[in-house]
């Protein structure tokens, strides 16, 4: 199978949607035969058409990206307006969606995902399922153990894919665990990732006593 | 109320959206309010990169100077804001969401628990409310109307808003006014 991947992260090959691509590419390229391509939104803003071309010649079609206000990014929404003119067309290729987001919970996910299914069906593809997972700002800073369990699901679930062309459900929940979490786990994870991720970030940068500043304050 | 009107209408052929926007702030400032309309078509509002230097580098300040700085500005000291777009491919304009996405210098990277979700801690003391204009494409159905309103509902959660109405310009501005002048 020859697939493409549009990675609409606006972070481009840096993003943690690329980190997540990469394990899901390896996996799935372990069977003979399989290809994927990866194209870039960022890279192609100007030049949305050359996605466009791809997607119509595609053999099946993986769209990801990172969730921004609770949804797909602008310049996401962009490439998606872009396709417009192929709705409904006799052969469009199936297609899935890999939607991840900072927050430690996948549950936020599940309203993107929702539209981006329903998308499917307006272009007349065959939707063949999402991969859906939180806890994924900052993964190359996150403790191996966390991430390394993550990368082995998207890699199991690359390879089940390339081997009988669906995304298997069982391993789509063990991924996106937790979907929702406990308020005892929240007490913990909140304080944790406030300083782990942000607090770090801020003092790096000499701005942790600017953290809360309102400049816009009217 | 100072009331801001989003017109994320990108298409300039489409000048009843537009014009509906008119009669709308117009009806609103008879009503005493003081409206700004920002046209989004006409404005330069850089797609938001993820640099997140607006919450560890610059707080509060996008590294873009870009018209995004004014809609920061005109967001938040407002006390209610109409967003405004025709529905494209199902949701709202990608004008809009990139001019959205550009809103998150208002907000603090912390987390915190609201009502058993982690969600991101204000930045600011108060907010807008907010409410939803659209207009339909020919395909859209109850479902559509149903995912974007959900998706609006939640992004309310994120800016401490609380989304007042989603309405369509099929409905008199009249109505849309009142209904915005009852908060």
């Amino acid at each position: 199978m020859r697939l493409t991947i549009i990675n609409g992260s606006p972070r481009g090959e840096a993003s943690n949607t690329g980190a997540l691509f990469s394990h899901f590419i390896r996996g799935f390229e372990e069977t003979s035969g399989n290809r994927a391509e990866v194209l870039y939104i960022i890279k192609n803003l100007k030049t949305l058409n050359v996605l466009v071309d791809a997607f119509r010649t595609a053999e099946a079609v993986l769209l990801g990206f990172p969730l921004y206000v609770d949804t797909m990014p602008g310049s996401f929404k962009m490439f998606l307006e872009a396709l417009e003119p192929l709705a409904g067309r006799d052969n469009n290729p199936p297609m899935g969606f890999l939607i991840q987001n900072g927050f430690p919970e996948t549950y936020h996910n599940r309203f993107a995902a929702r539209y981006m299914e329903k998308f499917a069906k307006r272009m007349g593809c065959r939707c063949f399922g999402s991969i859906l997972k939180g806890g994924c700002e900052g993964l190359s800073i996150q403790p191996a153990f966390l991430t390394e369990k993550y990368f082995t699901y998207l890699y199991e679930i690359g390879k089940a894919f390339g081997e009988r062309g669906v995304l298997d459900e069982r391993l789509l929940e063990k991924l996106a665990q937790p979907e929702h979490l406990t308020s005892e786990n929240i007490a913990q994870v909140v304080p944790f990732v406030n300083k782990a991720l942000w607090d770090s970030q801020l003092e790096a940068n000499g701005a942790l006593e600017k953290s809360f500043d309102r400049p816009y304050q009217p | 109320m100072k009331i801001a009107i989003i017109n994320g209408n990108p298409r300039e052929s489409d000048q009843a959206f537009d014009g509906y926007l008119e009669t709308l702030a117009a009806s609103l400032g008879d009503m005493d309010h003081e409206v700004t309309v920002h046209g989004l078509r006409g404005m330069q509002i850089i797609p938001c990169r993820g640099c997140f230097d607006c919450w560890v580098k610059t707080p509060g300040i996008c590294r873009f100077k870009d018209d995004a700085v004014e809609l920061c500005k005109s967001y938040i000291s407002s006390n209610f804001v109409v967003l405004a777009s025709p529905v494209i491919m199902g949701y709202t304009s990608a004008l809009l969401k990139n001019a959205m996405d550009r809103l998150i210098p208002l907000i603090h990277p912390y987390l915190r628990d609201e009502h058993g979700e982690v969600h991101h801690l204000p930045r600011y003391d108060a907010y807008p409310l907010m409410g939803l204009l659209l207009s339909p494409e020919p395909s859209t159905d109850r479902e559509d109307v149903e995912i974007i309103t959900d998706i609006y509902r939640r992004a309310c959660i994120n800016v401490m808003s609380e989304l007042k109405f989603v309405e369509f310009s099929e409905k008199p501005a009249r109505e849309v006014a009142n209904a915005i002048n009852n908060n």
